[in-house]
């Protein structure tokens, strides 16, 4: 009885920073089925919940094309991400040799280097491979990633010498013995290192900013940024498109919320 | 003798020898490509002038780009205000969540999950939606946070957060803050959760009281990840607070939310002049750099490592 009454203040700090977390979010879908006239004031449920803010949302904005552009983006990022990091990962070790330390500095430093800092080569690359507004040009400067490869590294470190060695005896070949032993025990890794991966890659916005403004082809974000320009006042509507442009990540983390949690105390953040 | 001693290794042998390089290859040329040659790029264009189009060519200019760069009035105002960043995301990296994860850490695991799942939400937000759903929150006249504040009576008319200047630069850091405090406080607890519990059995048996446990063995044991949050904050804040920047206030009003990556981009994208965004970002990376090894000094020698 004590010990919980004395859990009273934790739990109150706990809830004010849950309310603090999730009130934008709350105030977000509710302000989107506000009808007109309710929408500026702050009632905290809407009296006639209505879904012309979203008639209007969708019929202005190609919110499925930018959502299937954006998982396309994502996706394939991702698994390029994934392929060029484990290859690497498993070289750096798998193999003593020489130069071994300073191509782990390559690769490491890469991490200090901003998008703003190589912006401008890359625009102009992109820009003569006719690659601008494509998706493919989004995608390009992201297929290798500093913090997959360490990751990665981390998570083949600890892997067992004899299983590798076994297969060696077994006169598998290098990329058999990547594909066959390592990758289908370290599966759990690869797939939280790549839920992370994919949020990256799903909330990538300047390089996205500056290389694909066309609707057809870009991402959500740059899709949502071009709707709030037209429609400065429209908060119904704004409010409803953001509510959609959010739904097929949060849906992703309510349904792997443990896993994700998880990927990211394991891992950190880029 | 020299051909002889070539000859004598199998061709298989040697290509095994290269193996790690095979496997290196598609990470080491994508690096190469999108981030070393670039970078590359971007030191020579920072001693150019150049407009970037195709049509004219990079004139050499020396450190002109450089010193042009301490001329310019937004400058200065970008490298203090990216400090007011650095320093105004502290409570929300690292001393907030250091509070809650240690007030929190003795909680059962049910509610723990519960809380998690929930204050990390914004963490995993797509950004321009962040940015739109504050934009209304910080309405000036009928927002809801406005509203809450006339409805308590503590001001009588609508404060415009985004658009005056000593609340703007604070609200884009409230809403980068938003994003933060759920992960950080979350890595805390993951820091906290190694620390071996039976140094506080016997502190407990010398009667040190919670408080001075706390400052004497949770702190010091979990000192690397307090580091490592510190240089999180003041390596990437002012990247961070870039889309929140560029989508709701443009670095205004009158330059008082720029920064150093906005002003990159401005410089560069904005105004089309490669040699003083060029020289902008090879500013910033050196100096960052140099703050991150010195940071990974300070770790190496101040942090205490339970072993």
């Amino acid at each position: 009885m004590i010990s919980s009454i004395k859990q009273i203040p934790k739990h109150a700090l706990l809830i004010l920073l849950c309310a603090f977390a999730i009130f934008p979010l709350y105030w977000m879908v509710i302000s989107s089925l506000k009808p007109l006239g309710e929408i500026f004031t702050p009632s905290m449920f809407p009296s006639a919940p209505t879904l012309e803010n979203y008639t209007y949302a969708v019929n202005n904005v190609p919110i499925f094309r930018l959502t299937l552009n954006t998982l396309i983006i994502a996706s394939v990022q991702t698994v390029a991400q994934l392929v060029s990091a484990v290859m690497a990962a498993y070289a750096l070790t798998r193999w003593e040799f020489k130069g071994r330390g300073l191509i782990f500095t390559i690769f490491s430093l890469t991490w200090l280097v901003p998008m703003q800092a190589i912006m401008i080569p890359n625009y102009i690359t992109i820009t003569s491979l006719g690659l601008r507004n494509t998706m493919l040009g989004v995608i390009l400067p992201f297929t290798a990633s500093t913090f997959a490869i360490l990751s990665l590294y981390s998570a083949l470190k600890s892997f067992p010498k004899a299983l590798i060695e076994a297969a060696v005896m077994d006169k598998l070949s290098e990329f058999s013995i990547l594909t066959r032993i390592v990758l289908p025990n370290i599966k759990p890794a690869m797939v939280s290192l790549g839920i992370l991966l994919f949020i990256h890659g799903w909330n990538e916005y300047l390089w996205a900013m500056l290389v694909n403004t066309r609707i057809d082809q870009a991402p959500i974000q740059i899709g949502l940024q071009q709707f709030l320009s037209l429609e400065r006042n429209e908060w119904g509507a704004l409010m409803a498109a953001a509510t959609l442009s959010s739904i097929p990540i949060i849906a992703l983390y309510l349904a792997l919320q443990k896993m994700i949690i998880n990927s990211f105390v394991k891992w950190g953040i880029k | 003798m020299f051909l002889s001693k070539f000859q004598n290794i199998k061709i298989k042998d040697f290509i095994r020898t290269l193996n790690p390089l095979w496997f290196m290859l598609p990470a080491l040329f994508l690096m190469g490509l999108w981030t070393y040659w670039p970078l590359i790029k971007t030191v020579f264009y920072s001693f150019m002038e150049w407009n970037m189009l195709p049509s004219s060519t990079p004139e050499m200019v020396g450190f002109e780009n450089y010193l042009r760069l301490f001329d310019h009035p937004d400058f200065g105002k970008a490298l203090v205000n990216t400090l007011w960043y650095i320093i105004g995301m502290l409570p929300f990296a690292v001393i907030i969540p250091l509070i809650l994860a240690i007030v929190t850490e003795n909680m059962n695991t049910k509610a723990k999950n519960i809380y998690r799942t929930l204050f990390f939400l914004p963490m995993i937000m797509p950004p321009v939606t962040v940015a739109i759903i504050w934009r209304w929150l910080f309405h000036p006249s009928v927002g809801v946070i406005n509203q809450a504040l006339m409805g308590l009576g503590l001001i009588d008319q609508g404060i415009n957060f985004l658009g005056s200047e000593p609340t703007a630069l604070f609200s884009i850091l409230l809403i980068a803050g938003w994003k933060m405090i759920g992960f950080s406080t979350l890595m805390f607890s993951a820091a906290l959760t190694g620390v071996d519990k039976s140094y506080y059995e016997a502190a407990d048996l010398d009667r040190t009281s919670k408080l001075r446990q706390t400052l004497t063995i949770t702190l010091p044991l979990i000192s690397p990840m307090v580091i490592y949050m510190i240089m999180l904050s003041i390596l990437f804040t002012a990247q961070w607070t870039f889309v929140y920047i560029n989508v709701l206030t443009l670095g205004g009003p009158a330059s008082a939310t720029t920064n150093v990556y906005y002003l990159m981009y401005v410089y560069g994208i904005k105004n089309f002049n490669a040699g003083m965004g060029s020289a902008a970002a090879i500013l910033f990376f050196v100096l960052f750099g140099i703050i991150a090894i010195m940071i990974n000094q300070i770790n190496k020698r101040f942090a205490f490592y339970d072993n």
